[in-house]
């Protein structure tokens, strides 16, 4: 027990914490209330709707919160138009004067779509969310790179696939992904749910780290090395629940393990809220069995959680991650 | 010999400041003259189109305001209200880049092209899914 107290000291007081923690003071509740006044307005005037979600409010961080929370609960994902694009793009990834002329014809349709059904796909969101805060004379980017989902061909990202945002608040940059804060998208029925998930406002970028690796370097926004592509497509999956449980992903740092029959791995995290022991589970997926189990053992001191599991038998195990009832993160283990 | 010394140097600054009063009456009619010629409010109108055209539904907006108006099938638009030197008009519309325009003393018809936001459209999913190995089908 002291050896893993010794080590959760030594290794979670370099963290940083969360940045919305920068502005804990702030209420955002007015932010939010002028977000949900205005639900259902149409995209045809964007000043005045700048205007409409911005009037009143004096800082940067609550008009931004206002365009954000905004954008995430009025513009739903369309996974036609994504599934579309995806393929074309893969169709004629080779074939350059093909390639942009899709692109071109794409774009068009993209606003069109979002100017009249404010439906869309990622960078739509980060086109939206960028334009409103021109507007309001708010500086933002649009961050085009790799995001890495449960769904996508994990290890083998050939082409771009997702777009986030940079917001430039109180002369310091700050992260957010507007398109997976907003809902869930189902494949089967191209229905889009709407449920809005705060963690991916101003989220911590060593989390952001783990499933966003930026084309443009810039935009890692960490103080230490940058992770090298193969090691974020090696990177465990973490999913929508992470960014509301955890403010960062310390161990392991890969996604997939070896181990010999009996050996343990060791999964470490810092979490948003101090949890309690019931709250952790795992779920095992041997391919043929799936199973409910309580880590071997685990220490949480504070907000940090520090968990270890034993395998006893052979085979290839799919682990999940579950805290209070939320999917977290995958990873995999062949066990010999 | 002082007294008229002092007496010439009296009349020096009298000259001076006569000088001086007149510059200053000159310069404050010049710029009076300036601001009525230029200065005034008045109507400003324009048209606005894309590569292919006019464009319609164009928002134009005085920045800081709610005060604007739209495009016409034509393009074309008359500001609702009288603008003067320095205010500026922003230029809307999903799709294309935001431009701002500043009213200058020559502005009253305004022609403009709107050029397409060339960002690249992706998007990846997040359906939330747990993750499933690929496994050999036994």
């Amino acid at each position: 027990m002291k050896i893993y107290s010794l080590i959760i000291t030594s290794l979670f007081s370099i963290f940083s914490y969360a940045q919305i923690q920068d502005f804990k003071s702030i209420n955002f509740e007015k932010a939010d209330n002028i977000a949900l006044v205005n639900k259902g307005e149409n995209l045809y005037n964007l000043p005045d709707l700048t205007y409409k979600l911005t009037d009143g409010l004096t800082t940067d961080v609550e008009k931004f919160r206002a365009i954000y929370v905004w954008v995430c609960q009025n513009i739903a994902n369309d996974y036609g138009l994504y599934h579309l694009n995806k393929s074309k793009r893969e169709r004629f990834k080779n074939d350059s004067i093909k390639f942009n002329a899709w692109t071109t014809k794409f774009r068009k349709k993209l606003f069109k779509k979002l100017l009249n059904n404010k439906r869309t796909i990622c960078t739509g969101y980060a086109y939206m969310l960028k334009t409103l805060c021109d507007l309001a004379d708010l500086e933002c980017e649009i961050i085009q790179g790799y995001g890495r989902v449960s769904t996508t061909n994990i290890e083998n990202l050939e082409l771009p696939n997702h777009s986030w945002n940079a917001i430039k608040l109180n002369g310091k940059w700050y992260l957010c992904d507007p398109t997976w804060a907003s809902g869930i998208p189902d494949p089967e029925t191209n229905n889009f749910t709407y449920n809005y998930n705060d963690g991916f406002f101003l989220a911590n970028p060593k989390l952001f780290a783990i499933n966003h690796f930026p084309i443009d370097h810039k935009w890692w926004l960490l103080d230490d090395e940058v992770p090298t592509f193969r090691a974020f497509l090696a990177s465990p999956i973490i999913y929508g629940s992470a960014y509301k449980h955890l403010d960062q992903h310390g161990k392991p740092k890969q996604m997939h393990h070896v181990l010999k029959k009996g050996e343990a791995l060791i999964f470490e995290y810092l979490t948003k809220t101090t949890l309690k022991k019931s709250d952790v589970r795992f779920y095992i997926d041997s391919g043929y069995n799936q199973w409910k189990t309580e880590p071997t053992s685990q220490v949480i001191s504070g907000k940090t959680l520090l968990l270890k599991h034993q395998f006893k038998s052979k085979g290839y195990f799919d682990v999940h991650l579950y805290l209070k009832e939320n999917l977290i993160a995958t990873y995999t283990v062949e066990v010999k | 010999m002082n007294l008229e010394l002092t007496m010439q140097r009296q009349q020096k600054i009298k000259m001076l400041g006569l000088i001086g009063l007149v510059m200053v009456v000159f310069m404050s009619f010049n710029t009076l003259s300036a601001q009525n010629a230029q200065n005034v409010e008045r109507s400003i109108s324009g048209l606005v189109s894309n590569e292919d055209g006019p464009l319609l539904g164009v928002n134009v907006t005085l920045k800081d305001t709610r005060i604007g108006t739209t495009t016409d099938e034509d393009g074309k638009f008359t500001f609702p209200k009288k603008l003067i030197n320095g205010d500026v008009l922003i230029f809307s519309y999903l799709g294309y880049e935001t431009q701002k325009m500043t009213i200058e003393a020559k502005t009253s018809f305004i022609k403009l092209e709107l050029t397409t936001d060339m960002v690249e459209m992706i998007g990846a999913l997040d359906t939330g899914k747990p993750y499933k190995s690929k496994r050999k089908k036994s």
